[in-house]
């Protein structure tokens, strides 16, 4: 399979799916909008009802977290279980296992462009105009899509050879929702040394400052640990690629028979 | 192999070599309460050769492990002990039935999808869609969510599909009892004209008879092992024998039990 046919091939399922989806619910495609916009009001409510939340514009600010929280987390998840739901497929072809998380992770690609522009317009309506600095969002939606793409692809091989590393993945994301300043502010923690430690050291955390960064505050990232981070995800993808393409019938066994 | 196998191989053909089975088993670990300490032997040492052109039947009982000799066969899964070999270029796939059917898209959506999971290019898989249309003679129902097709129209549909596959070496695992009588007949006519080619075919099936009018050769398989080999209808016919005499056991068996507990019942009655 030469990889343009591979690429077609997972986008290709990744539309089925979203069009298979929207056909289950009333409310259809809506709901690529309707969910993630749902997890912001019930936050909303929570921290600025009950906690008071001082954080400046907070709605937007939780938005910009919250959704691209969720895009990575939902889209880990589920490319972790991918393998194991495709074992249909899987007892019939022999194709790489890949496609499997790369199909869910297109999937939620397609949803969250859906998303960035619903972002991009309370953005533009709250007062927040569109810069220069907004160009640095493609670097920054590379890295977060690369950054996916790896975690998504672990997640899968890990899931596919022990089940029990489903929940644990699971409740790695809610680790993740706490540590990565998803509702709080990380530049806003009282000491220096301890943004540049989560900073530094949680990739998510980081990711989603610099979609801070750039939309409310005007700034730009920290390109050195955009690429550095860069780095380390295709590093990990394409190790993780060659690991699954070297071990694919036993990853199918393991998939028929666990 | 076991020393009860009787393997009356016929002279190799003059034809090329496509596919080898060397000693090929495989086993896999299961949950830790069962036999031989979670281990589960499905295919033991098996030998087997695919000549060009070839029409080769396997048979066997349920469980016994034809399909998972097709799934190495087709690369789906490693032997854990043996060797397989393909000849250089050439291709094994199986012929499979309803890939990734989803019950909300239609027919032609889900006919895309599969012949595009068979290797087609998008282009490919698009020029295919008329043909699938027609030969499964779902009509109007192609553009309906497969979720409202009856059983049959699901099987047409999934065998259409897969007939598109072009591999050299095609295996086929019991997929000709589909749909009704029509339609059975329509699939085996486009599965005689496969094989009467230069197709190569590999063929699974439980039906004795369909094995002896397709193929050639035929490898019956038991336990995991390799029974008898050689011309169809004698291994055939030797597996229908088989099947008889293990079925008027198992008849005798039963009887012998009842009585046992008839028996018992009129000792405590008495």
């Amino acid at each position: 399979m030469s990889f343009s046919q591979y690429y077609f091939l997972a986008d290709a399922m990744a539309r089925m799916s979203l069009r298979a989806d929207a056909k289950r619910f009333f409310l259809g495609y809506l709901w690529w909008i309707i969910e993630p916009f749902l997890y912001v009001a019930v936050f909303y409510v929570v921290f600025t009802v009950i906690l008071v939340s001082r954080q400046e514009d907070f709605l937007v600010f939780l938005m910009i977290g919250k959704f691209i929280y969720l895009w990575f987390a939902k889209a880990v998840t589920q490319a972790s279980n991918s393998i194991v739901l495709g074992k249909g497929l899987i007892s019939k072809l022999n194709i790489p296992k890949t496609l499997f998380p790369l199909a869910v992770i297109q999937e939620s690609l397609y949803k969250q462009a859906a998303v960035f522009f619903l972002l991009f317009a309370v953005l533009i309506y709250n007062g927040y105009g569109i810069t220069m600095n907004w160009w640095y969002l493609l670097p920054v939606i590379a890295v977060n899509y690369v950054m996916i793409l790896a975690c998504g692809y672990v997640g899968a091989t890990l899931v596919c050879i022990v089940r029990d590393f489903f929940p644990l993945i699971s409740l790695g994301m809610l680790f993740m929702m706490f540590m990565s300043g998803v509702f709080w502010n990380v530049r806003d923690l009282g000491s220096p040394e301890k943004t540049d430690l989560v900073l530094t050291y949680n990739p998510l955390a980081f990711i989603l400052d610099a979609y801070r960064q750039i939309l409310l505050y005007d700034t730009p990232p920290d390109i050195t640990h955009l690429l550095a981070l860069f780095l380390v995800f295709l590093g990990m993808l394409l190790g993780i690629s060659w690991i699954m393409r070297r071990t694919s019938q036993f990853l199918a066994l393991k998939a028929l028979t666990a | 192999m076991s020393k009860d196998t009787d393997t009356t191989v016929a002279k190799a053909p003059e034809r090329p070599l496509m596919l080898e089975l060397d000693s090929v088993s495989l086993s896999f670990n299961t949950s830790r309460d069962t036999f031989d300490h979670g281990v589960h032997r499905v295919l033991d040492e098996v030998s087997m050769k695919v000549y060009e052109g070839d029409t080769l039947g396997i048979i066997g009982r349920n469980g016994v492990g034809k399909t998972t000799m097709l799934r190495i066969m087709a690369g789906i899964l490693a032997p854990t002990a043996g060797r397989i070999s393909i000849a250089p270029g050439k291709t094994a796939s199986l012929l499979s039935l309803g890939l990734g059917f989803k019950p909300e898209l239609s027919g032609r959506d889900n006919a895309l999808l599969a012949a595009m999971l068979q290797g087609s290019s998008r282009k490919q898989a698009q020029a295919f869609l008329e043909e699938i249309k027609e030969f499964s003679e779902l009509g109007d129902s192609f553009e309906e969510p497969v979720k409202t097709y009856s059983a049959g129209m699901n099987a047409r549909l999934g065998f259409t599909t897969a007939l598109m596959t072009h591999v050299d070496i095609l295996l086929v695992d019991e997929v000709l009892s589909v749909g009704d009588a029509h339609f059975r007949g329509k699939a085996l006519a486009a599965m005689q004209d496969r094989i009467t080619g230069d197709q190569t075919v590999v063929f699974v099936s439980h039906m004795a008879d369909q094995v002896k009018t397709l193929c050639s050769r035929v490898i019956w398989l038991d336990e995991g092992k390799v029974k008898q080999e050689g011309d169809s209808v004698e291994v055939v016919d030797a597996y229908q024998a088989y099947v008889h005499r293990t079925r008027q056991e198992g008849i005798e068996q039963q009887r012998l039990k009842q009585e046992q507990v008839k028996k018992a019942l009129e000792q405590a009655a008495g």
